[in-house]
């Protein structure tokens, strides 16, 4: 029986407290710091001249899926009445949605040193301290909108635009694909100033502090961002039944990509699966 | 999808009947290097201001170039750790998300949105392998 995914802004404060709860567990455990590792390990910029999976590549929604699964899982063997819920960000676009409040992801970094002051995950609470960053800082930051060059959130028209697109993903398979549906959501775009971060990139933008680097995951409000880019996968996917992922056939020899991203039925690090193995999920979870 | 459902559907069961002990991705561990050229194409004059050495908000920030020629930063005397894009620009594990036209704005960028805490040894390399490459594709 395939559980369901609900909208934060929809959650009772009974729903909102047992996802906090599980997280936190999940951090007590040392568990929830194993999902940061992954993350900050499987970052691979596309210029390197390595495999990437993860990011600027045609798998990072299937890599994300399977990422998003673990650590659902990982909760709800904690509390199996939790999901992970997810933020539609073109709708609780201001620091006054309720998804910042104290009793669940807590609010905006202070001035400074953008450290973020309220919630269950700020550092003072003592249950929340970061160990796996990009510096030694153990608390939770975050900069709503850097308000010294402000960007605002991706917009309803934003995400309609990319849900134009009729193909899932093109050469050369990378941060330069001019079209596909896989980049457009992912969000790298030519141009000048914000213009360059588009939709899932803005937000990670838009949050700032710690969600704009490899230490990404230390902000739960990382899940609740990738729930709604799956969200808005899943429903790309209904909308084009026949457009299926790409590249099928791995790029071949001579190719800039060979070797560089992962095909249709080729395994990604760190489980082992296949985008293929991803595809529907509808046996699993469901999008309310 | 063109996964024939059924495949696709034992797939997903599969995950969620694997185990799932505590400590397990922890085991997860340090992949083979790569076979890549760290920089995918060589040197080119595009990469602009590489050798730099001033206080940029408040951190002293240097550029330098490495043994094999790729450009090294240092920002406090610790490293930074820069990644090549396919456009031609650099990112570092500090701004993710934002391809910067050469070393010393990407290095500029990273120190915007640092901090007052030093780097940690994850912003020299991503989780100890430097490129953070993960293990290969397997067919
Ligand atoms: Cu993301």
């Amino acid at each position: 029986m395939a559980y369901t995914r609900k909208n934060q802004r929809d959650l009772t404060s009974a729903e909102r407290k047992r996802f906090v709860s599980a997280v936190l567990e999940l951090k007590r455990t040392g568990q929830y710091d194993d999902f940061v590792r992954i993350h900050i390990d499987h970052y691979v910029a596309d210029g390197e001249g390595k495999l990437r999976v993860a990011h600027m590549c045609p798998s990072f929604l299937p890599w994300h899926r399977r990422f998003l699964l673990e650590f659902e899982r990982a909760l709800r063997r904690i509390d199996p009445s939790v999901t992970v819920p997810y933020w539609d960000w073109t709708r609780d676009n201001t620091p006054a949605a309720s998804l910042w409040s104290e009793d669940f992801m807590g609010g905006n970094g202070r001035r400074g040193d953008f450290q973020v002051m309220t919630g269950p995950f700020a550092y003072a609470g003592g249950r929340w301290t970061v160990r796996h960053g990009m510096t030694e800082q153990a608390f939770l930051s975050r900069d709503f909108g850097r308000p010294r060059d402000p960007i605002t959130l991706p917009t309803a028209a934003d995400v309609d635009e990319a849900m134009t697109e009729r193909t899932y993903d093109t050469a050369p398979w990378n941060s330069t694909s001019r079209s596909g549906f896989r980049n457009r959501l992912e969000g790298w775009a030519q141009g000048q100033g914000n213009e360059r971060f588009r939709l899932h990139n803005r937000v990670h933008r838009w949050v700032g502090g710690m969600m704009l680097g490899g230490g990404s995951v230390n902000d739960p409000v990382f899940w609740l961002h990738h729930a709604y880019v799956d969200l808005l996968w899943s429903r790309w996917q209904a909308r084009n039944p026949s457009a299926g992922y790409l590249p099928k056939d791995p790029p071949p020899l001579g190719d800039p990509q060979y070797r560089k991203v992962a095909a249709l039925h080729e395994r990604m690090s760190p489980w082992n699966v296949t985008p293929a193995e991803l595809m529907d999920h509808s046996a699993v979870y469901r999008y309310a | 999808m063109i996964v024939p459902r059924r495949v696709a559907l034992r797939s997903l069961f599969a995950l969620a009947v694997t185990a799932f002990t505590g400590g397990a991705l922890a085991r997860i561990g340090a992949a083979p290097p790569s076979a890549g050229d760290p920089l995918a194409g060589g040197e080119r004059s595009a990469d602009g201001p590489v050798a730099f050495d001033e206080m940029y908000g408040g951190r002293h920030i240097r550029g330098m170039r490495g043994p094999s020629g790729e450009p090294v930063v240092l920002v406090d005397g610790r490293p930074l750790h820069l990644m090549r894009c396919a456009d031609g620009g650099w990112v570092t594990p500090v701004d993710h998300y934002e391809s910067c036209p050469t070393p010393l704005a990407a290095t500029r960028a990273a120190v915007d949105e640092l901090g007052p805490a030093p780097l940690s040894r994850y912003a020299a390399g991503h989780g100890g392998h430097p490129g953070g490459s993960p293990r290969g594709v397997h067919t």
